[in-house]
């Protein structure tokens, strides 16, 4: 075990002490996982709005002329055409196809915002540095800017009357620069729950006293603060893919289902040519959604069969309010286990469970 | 919430209330608060001899599976069928309709190794 004195704590690490969250070793951080309860506070994302800290994830910045032209050949997805204050996801991928890490691109003003999983922070921080190019500058800014999500229905009525930006003009996936309670910000329409909601890169110092106001002055509206366990649910139910889960170093984009990220006219960038073979061949091993039969939850690791033979295992799994209460899953299974309505068993405890694959995401709002 | 006065208590955070030959197991409040939300509870079938302090089922919250341990050995004569449709009665109310299975005990004796309500808390608030 990790002493808890060996973690870095974010900008906000008294603020969730003084509110009685439930703190856990993440990504080399102590992090709330849970403040009232995982499922009040999924409650609170999908019906009003839940404010979480993710000032564990790292933000690196980017400036110089040629920094679009230089990512693109370290990335899957479209760089340079990115309009300016418009965020794109993208994943950096190894020679073999698998993924270094998956990432937003945030083209500021005059530099570029790279957000990366903090879990991947150094090993990110080190793969750029490795192919840096002389005339792009990185500056790392892990631990030292803080960084607030506001997600859910309520978010935008929430946030306007504090901030000097007219939400009404940032669009989904764009940003604008301009302050939250007087203090500058970057306001990014982005988030990982699969609602409406937004993403407040601030500075550490600052934090604290945007996290409180909102707090304050929204608590009557439902506002609430919100763990990582929340958001663990949240993403799966939106099927949005975790860092560690649904891709890896060898689990590839393609394999996870992100074919709409990689852009194969790009003429050259890494994994590039392992990621058109593998696309080609079509035998590879893939992310589907799984709906439990029952009410016995699939978990990460199980194994997952049809009929007799194994045929893969669950990558993520949870209970899901927003999917009926029932238990949901990612796995990574075979091409002949894949096709959506392929009723597979889920072995639990020495015994199996049927569950069929569906389409992803098991959740979506209503637009 | 304090621990009620006329149960005893294991280690492993389970209740057992003694009502003559048989007991009635459950968690304690503490352990449903550091579980967090439970989603399903998995029990001892009906008829099954169970050993004390063995492990006899899982307690599954949203994140997290935790083993359960009975803090008296016996006969499983019934289970709290309950919890299948409503599993979220154990954060609710853990030493009422949160029950979790009833033994016939094997060996009162057994009952020695268990902790007072006062010396549970102890435990509890370390």
């Amino acid at each position: 075990m990790t002493a808890s004195t060996d973690l870095r704590r974010t900008a906000l690490h008294d603020d969730h002490a003084r509110m009685g969250a439930r703190m856990v070793p993440f990504a080399g951080f102590l992090m709330p996982v849970q403040y009232a309860g995982v499922l009040r506070e999924h409650d609170a994302v999908r019906h009003r709005a839940g404010l979480f800290d993710l000032s564990h994830m790292a933000q690196f910045v980017l400036e110089g002329e040629r920094v679009a032209e230089w990512a693109e050949t370290l990335t899957i997805n479209a760089v340079g055409s990115m309009k300016p204050m418009q965020a794109r996801y993208n994943i950096f991928c190894n020679a073999q196809g698998g993924a270094h890490d998956d990432t937003i691109f945030y083209r500021l003003d005059g530099r570029w915002l790279l957000v990366v999983n903090g879990a991947n922070a150094e090993k990110m921080w080190a793969h750029l540095q490795a192919n840096r190019a002389d005339d792009v500058r990185l500056t790392n800014l892990h631990g030292s800017r803080a960084l607030i999500a506001i997600q859910g229905p309520k978010s935008v009525e929430m946030l306007q009357p504090h901030t000097n930006v007219d939400l009404a003009n940032v669009k989904y996936y764009f940003c604008a620069e301009g302050s939250v309670y007087g203090h500058p910000a970057v306001i990014a329409r982005t988030g990982y729950t699969g609602e409406d909601g937004f993403e407040l890169f601030v500075d550490g110092e600052h934090a604290s006293e945007i996290w409180n106001a909102l707090l304050r002055d929204h608590a009557q509206d439902g506002l609430e603060a919100c763990g990582l366990g929340a958001r663990d649910v949240l993403r799966l139910e939106a099927g949005m893919p975790l860092y560690g889960h649904e891709l890896t170093e060898e689990i590839t984009p393609v394999q996870a289902g992100l074919q709409w990220a990689l852009k194969t006219a790009k003429p050259e960038f890494i994994g590039r040519n392992a990621l058109i073979e593998q696309m080609e061949r079509d035998d590879y091993a893939r992310v589907v959604g799984l709906v439990m039969e029952g009410r016995v939850p699939a978990r990460e690791g199980y194994k997952v069969f049809l009929g007799d033979r194994e045929v893969g295992e669950v990558r993520s799994g949870s209970m899901a309010p927003s999917v009926g209460g029932k238990n949901i899953a990612t796995a990574l299974v075979a091409k002949d286990a894949a096709t959506v309505g392929t009723v597979l068993a889920v072995e639990i405890r020495g015994a199996k469970h049927d569950a069929t694959v569906v389409q992803l995401p098991f959740y979506k709002r209503a637009k | 919430m304090a621990q009620p006065a006329d149960l005893l208590y294991s280690k492993e955070h389970e209740w057992v209330k003694i009502e003559g030959e048989t007991a009635l197991v459950g968690i304690t409040d503490y352990a449903q608060n550091s579980l967090g939300d439970i989603v399903y509870v998995e029990l001892p079938r009906v008829g099954k001899q169970i050993d004390q302090f063995g492990n006899v089922g899982v307690v599954e919250s949203v994140k997290a599976v935790s083993d359960l341990f009975t803090p008296i050995g016996g006969e499983v004569v019934e289970i709290n069928g309950a919890l299948e449709n409503d599993p979220a009665a154990v954060n609710r109310d853990p030493y009422g309709a949160g029950w979790l299975f009833k033994v016939k005990l094997t060996n009162a004796g057994e009952t020695g190794n268990l902790l007072s309500a006062a010396d549970y808390e102890k435990i509890a608030t370390e």
